[in-house]
């Protein structure tokens, strides 16, 4: 899976927001905002990436089990599909 | 992850508040130009569509994207872009179309005139996130006395209709003025029609160019105006709970510490009321320019001892950019918000 483009990641203090661009606009207008790892596995989708890559770059970073994250992903991942965030 | 809808208000105070601890510059305004298709009489900035001194300082497309770029660079989130009236830019849209692949969240002021259905068209392919209409009256002979041009009304209601037409997310604001106020209730039926939020704003600013101004015949009387304030439950809270001066800071608002405009020139300046202190963006770049702001507003003297022992300083809207285009001088009192806060006070207390 792989994000869409149409939003970008800006950042005010700790607060990371996600802000849609172009045409986005008509269908999400406004900001969404992400907490420190869901920005982390935002940065990551730039590239195409399986539930597991995601898992492993997150057990990786912040020291859970693969279990926990891979149930951390899915989770966010689904958001971020129902949210229309995908490609 | 979570979608901001009903918070947003809430939400953008808040990162306004962290942006202004950290002297982000979070929210811009791009004055594109001073130059406008309607002549009204209370505008602080208005100059003629065919105004040749004006339009040899406008900048160019190209430099209004490279001031966003460096912009963006330093954390600015939201831009207005603004004028004068922005539609009478031939090249508005190779300004605004690259603004809309940056990440800002871009907001539009318009009085809708210039909005044909070509036009409506090209803002629904890449919409901004919120369009202002400015709005002067609910009938013809109202709006045109405001802006002194005629089938001007008209063309607002087809300009209105076009963007309402594209789901484009439109909100109209009222200018209110001794000509219109007694129409606010039929502008706010006719934001009703068309299901948009409606805002009304009565407090009217001398133009900042020192040019003359009409403004004496438009601004409403103080016992005028508080009674259309009084009947918005968010501003009677926010004067009643203690109003909006500090007596610590000199500017309460966000200016200098989380905000800036940049005018038609390429001036950086405090807010559009205030053309101070005038760096110029093009030349020096906007990380020096917002550093020359922000020296600027500390520098600026704090609330006089004649504001501070003021019996009803919590009701006035006091500040340097008002002391100083009525009076020429950043601190000391004004006499039309001075007759302001005491009739906030005799509304307000009386309502304790």
């Amino acid at each position: 899976m792989i994000r869409k483009e149409s939003f970008l990641l800006q950042t005010v203090g700790g607060e990371n927001l996600l802000v849609p661009v172009g045409a986005q606009v008509m269908d999400t207008n406004g900001i969404i905002t992400l907490n420190e790892t869901a920005a982390f596995i935002w940065d990551l989708l730039e590239k195409d990436c399986t539930i597991d890559d995601l898992a492993a770059a997150i057990a990786d970073r912040f020291e859970v089990t693969m279990e926990q994250a891979v149930s951390d992903v899915r989770s966010f991942v689904d958001k971020l599909d129902q949210n229309g965030l995908l490609e | 992850m979570s979608k901001l809808t009903d918070d947003y208000g809430t939400f953008v105070s808040k990162l306004q508040r962290i942006a202004a601890e950290r002297c982000q510059p979070l929210s811009g305004t791009f004055e594109l130009t001073g130059r406008c298709n309607h002549a009204c009489s209370m505008c602080y900035i208005s100059r003629p569509v065919s105004d040749s001194a004006a339009i040899v300082r406008e900048l160019s497309a190209d430099i209004w994207i490279e001031i966003a770029r460096q912009a963006k660079d330093e954390g600015m989130l939201f831009l207005l872009l603004t004028g004068g009236e922005i539609f009478v830019l031939p090249d508005f849209f190779e300004i605004y179309r690259p603004l809309t692949g940056m990440g800002f969240l871009i907001s539009l002021y318009t009085n809708a005139t210039l909005v044909t259905d070509s036009i409506a068209d090209k803002l629904a392919e890449t919409p901004p996130h919120r369009i202002e209409v400015s709005l002067y009256g609910a009938n013809t002979r109202t709006y045109e006395t405001v802006t002194r041009v005629p089938g001007s009304f008209k063309r607002c209601m087809k300009g209105i209709e076009a963007l309402v037409k594209r789901d484009i997310n439109v909100g109209l604001k009222a200018t209110i003025t001794r000509q219109n106020v007694d129409e606010l209730d039929a502008m706010q039926k006719m934001a009703r029609h068309w299901g948009l939020p409606f805002t009304a704003s009565w407090l009217l600013t001398r133009r900042a160019d020192g040019m003359p101004s009409e403004i004496e015949e438009c601004r409403l009387t103080p016992s005028e105006a508080i009674a259309i304030e009084a009947s918005d439950p968010y501003a009677v809270e926010e004067w009643c709970g203690g109003g909006v001066v500090s007596k610590t800071d000199n500017f309460y608002c966000q200016a200098g510490r989380a905000s800036f405009v940049i005018d038609f020139t390429g001036a950086m300046n405090v807010c559009s009321d205030f053309p101070a202190p005038g760096a110029k963006v093009p030349d020096i770049g906007f990380r020096k320019a917002w550093e020359e702001l922000r020296r600027f507003v500390e520098g600026a003297p704090k609330l006089s001892a004649e504001c501070l022992d003021c019996d009803v300083i919590k009701y006035c809207a006091i500040c340097p950019a008002w002391s100083y285009l009525e009076n020429g001088k950043m601190a000391g009192s004004v006499d039309y918000l001075c007759s302001i806060a005491h009739e906030r006070k005799k509304r307000y207390e009386s309502q304790k």
